[in-house]
């Protein structure tokens, strides 16, 4: 059974104007013991927004989320029992610890809400043992630092540590290594993935980075403005991306072995791709004219029920715009509505292309 | 001879203090024109004081403490650049070299349009266009970087981090400058969003034939952008190679290290670290080699005799800081060809 589940999760914001937000569009997850989960998309899909939702820092507007195939307690001592339980490591380790206070204050805290009444001599030893299991050594020098004496890359394992303290199943990273400098993001890295397997805990990997999101777990989500548009394990989604969102991301990231010749003319595809999506684009920004408002809005407006990739789509066909393709009569192993993609290991897709009537009436992206 | 458009000897640069952060150190270095020259390093290698130095940019704390920046015009012109002042440095500055900043939004003023800033780019540097012909081009340049020309009316914040990064790419080639030195320009960006801004840059090149020094931690982008590859380490080259086959055959230590910490994202999946440790302080003196404490090959020499920038025997071109590759250590030395070992 998975540790940590969401269902159908929906966060709405409300906006400026009484319009809402819809940040999280119906998403289901699930967290398994031992694994990671990456979580990928650009900024603004969404994904800090599950994170929060997932931590119980956000109200989801529905859905629900279950500890255990519980539902997860929102207040009082069941919300306390669940943050024993699930932790959050958050991308920026200047502004996650307090300035104020020695890494011993920030240790001690969650371990003495676990172990009340614990001697001054144990808690020491105790702090001792998570600096050391995050190594950072020498412990008991570093315990009774503070957060300014400590590089970022340091300081993201006192965050790391702190996390552990409270002995939990789940850890949730929030882009835990984009702030860090590369040649220390590589570690922490490593570090949480020998945690997770020493403590077999479930981990969820927010990242924008394709790259150590198919190193460093086992599965991989792919968000598009608050819908996961894709799903399957790491290998098949970066290698054989299936969703031409996914396509569009694994195609942008940098090729540094490949020779000049063909950098150039990938190069020159891109920018006919991109001139071909724009043409199609200003088409359909057409009709829309007179509708009044802001450009963003009247793109909302088109967007209507279609797939909201479809604007920046090379393979947008009529049906992209009548139907969503989460409208779909999805066979029984379905995610988030997702149609699974052929192959051993469930892999699905959000999108018409690989709809079963789809099919026949295009060619399969590949 | 117009083959060399900047020349660098011995380029120091330091930090004023107590005991001054020597971060830049004796760099030199030729750039060729119509080149993009990438600088790789760790956070605090030098690399962003080394282009500050080049555009004559520094300011107190920071200093040039020795060595020479000489730009070849096209024109077959020679200028010092230590000797650029007044109103002949502000007609070097954007006429023959800009500069594009990491972060778009501090590089422009968030209470003035960007037709505004672009006018303001114009009156300073090129007095003789009038305010007709200032809003003509400022239109031309947005459109030139893929941004509707009516955007001269908007301000900074009606931008996404995207379009204001153009914008400033725009500005930078206002004046159709000879040499761009991009500081980290798509690092706060989204990987579709910097896929766009790197095409765009090399369309533009491709159209206007500028010379570009391009930084960036980021060695996969850099591998792929650059034909040139500076590796910067503790304020000095520690490689100088031909990008396109540093990739697969980096010889430092350290830049194997630097490329070790990337996965591949095609690639074959296999274990990967980070180089242990962290920089040296730069306020000392480094008695060997300032890598040796960090370097999984260090051996005798290393700690106690400085490695020179020199040629690697066999490979013209292409340029190593370390005992490894010094025929006088040959002997004593271990391989340490072929990445990750």
């Amino acid at each position: 059974m998975s540790v940590l589940e969401a269902r159908d999760l929906v966060v709405e914001f409300r906006q400026r104007g009484g319009d809402t937000l819809r940040a999280v569009d119906s998403c289901s997850l699930r967290l398994e013991k031992g694994e990671t989960l990456a979580l990928v998309g650009e900024s603004g899909s969404g994904k800090s927004t599950i994170v929060r939702a997932l931590g119980q820092l956000t109200k989801p507007t529905s859905g629900a989320v279950l500890l255990d195939g519980a539902p997860a307690g929102r207040h009082g001592r069941g919300l306390r029992a669940y943050r024993k339980r699930v932790q959050l490591i958050f991308q920026d380790p200047f502004a996650s610890l307090n300035p104020m206070h020695t890494i011993h204050y920030h240790l001690s805290r969650p371990l003495l809400r676990l172990h009340p009444g614990v001697s001054r001599a144990r808690m020491s030893e105790m702090v001792i043992e998570l600096l050391e299991s995050v190594n950072l050594t020498p412990a008991s020098e570093v315990a009774r630092k503070h957060p300014h004496e400590l590089s970022g890359g340091q300081r993201q394992r006192v965050a790391i540590a702190r996390a552990l303290a409270s002995a939990p199943d789940v850890l949730l990273a929030d882009e835990p290594v984009s702030m860090l400098d590369v040649s220390i993001r590589l570690e922490i890295l490593n570090l949480l993935d020998r945690l997770k397997r020493e403590r077999n805990l479930a981990l969820l990997y927010v990242t924008h980075d394709l790259a150590t999101a198919r190193h460093f777990s086992s599965r991989i989500m792919v968000m598009y403005r608050g819908q996961i548009v894709e799903y399957g394990p790491a290998d098949d989604v970066i290698l054989r991306p299936a969703h031409p969102y996914t396509q569009l991301l694994a195609a942008a990231a940098p090729n540094p072995g490949m020779p000049r010749a063909q950098l150039v003319e990938a190069r020159r595809a891109r920018e006919a791709a991109r001139a071909a999506a724009r043409a199609a684009a200003e088409q359909v920004a057409g009709t829309a004219e007179g509708t009044g408002g802001t450009e963003a809005e009247r793109r909302e407006i088109l967007l209507g029920d279609g797939c909201r990739f479809r604007l920046r789509c090379p393979h947008a066909m009529d049906v992209c715009a009548t139907a969503p393709p989460d409208a779909l009569a999805t066979g029984s192993a379905s995610v988030n509505g997702a149609t699974p993609v052929a192959g051993a290991e469930p892999h699905h897709a959000l999108c018409w292309l690989h709809a079963p009537s789809a099919v026949e009436s295009t060619t399969k992206a590949g | 001879m117009n083959d060399i458009i900047l020349r660098a000897e011995h380029v120091s640069v330091e930090y004023a203090g107590a005991r001054p952060t020597r971060a830049v150190r004796e760099v030199s270095f030729e750039l060729r024109r119509g080149e993009v020259l990438g600088i790789a390093g760790e956070s605090g290698s030098g690399k962003s004081t080394l282009a500050y130095a080049l555009a004559k940019l520094l300011r107190p704390p920071a200093g040039l403490s020795g060595g020479a920046v000489t730009f070849t015009s096209a024109d077959g012109a020679a200028h010092d650049m230590a000797g650029l002042d007044g109103r002949d440095l502000r007609s070097f500055r954007w006429n023959k070299v800009s500069m594009v900043f990491q972060s778009a939004m501090n590089a422009l003023n968030p209470v003035t349009s960007i037709g505004r800033q672009f006018g303001d780019i114009f009156t300073a540097h090129a007095p003789e266009m009038d305010a007709a012909a200032r809003d003509r081009r400022a239109r031309e340049l947005l459109a030139k970087v893929g941004i509707d020309p009516d955007r001269v009316r908007s301000f900074p914040h009606e931008l996404s981090g995207g379009m204001r990064q153009r914008v400033v790419i725009a500005m930078a080639l206002a004046l159709e400058p000879e040499l761009v030195i991009m500081d980290e320009p798509t690092t706060a960006l989204d990987v579709v969003v910097q896929r766009e801004i790197l095409d765009e840059i090399e369309r533009l090149r491709e159209e206007l034939g500028f010379t570009v020094i391009f930084i960036t931690h980021d060695m996969s982008l850099l591998l792929e952008v650059s034909d040139r590859l500076a590796v910067m380490y503790a304020g000095q080259f520690v490689e100088y190679a031909p990008a396109e086959r540093v990739a697969t055959d980096p010889k430092h230590p350290y830049t194997q290290g630097l490329l070790g910490s990337f996965p591949d994202m095609r690639g074959q999946r296999r274990e990967l670290r980070g180089i242990p440790g962290s920089p040296p302080d730069l306020r000392e003196d480094f008695a060997g080699c300032p890598f040796a404490p960090r370097c999984p090959a260090a051996f005798g020499p290393c700690t106690t005799v400085p490695p020179v920038l020199r040629e690697i025997p066999g490979e013209s071109g292409w340029l190593a800081a370390c005992h490894l590759h010094d025929s006088a250590y040959a002997t004593a030395s271990v391989p340490v060809t072929g990445g990750e070992s």
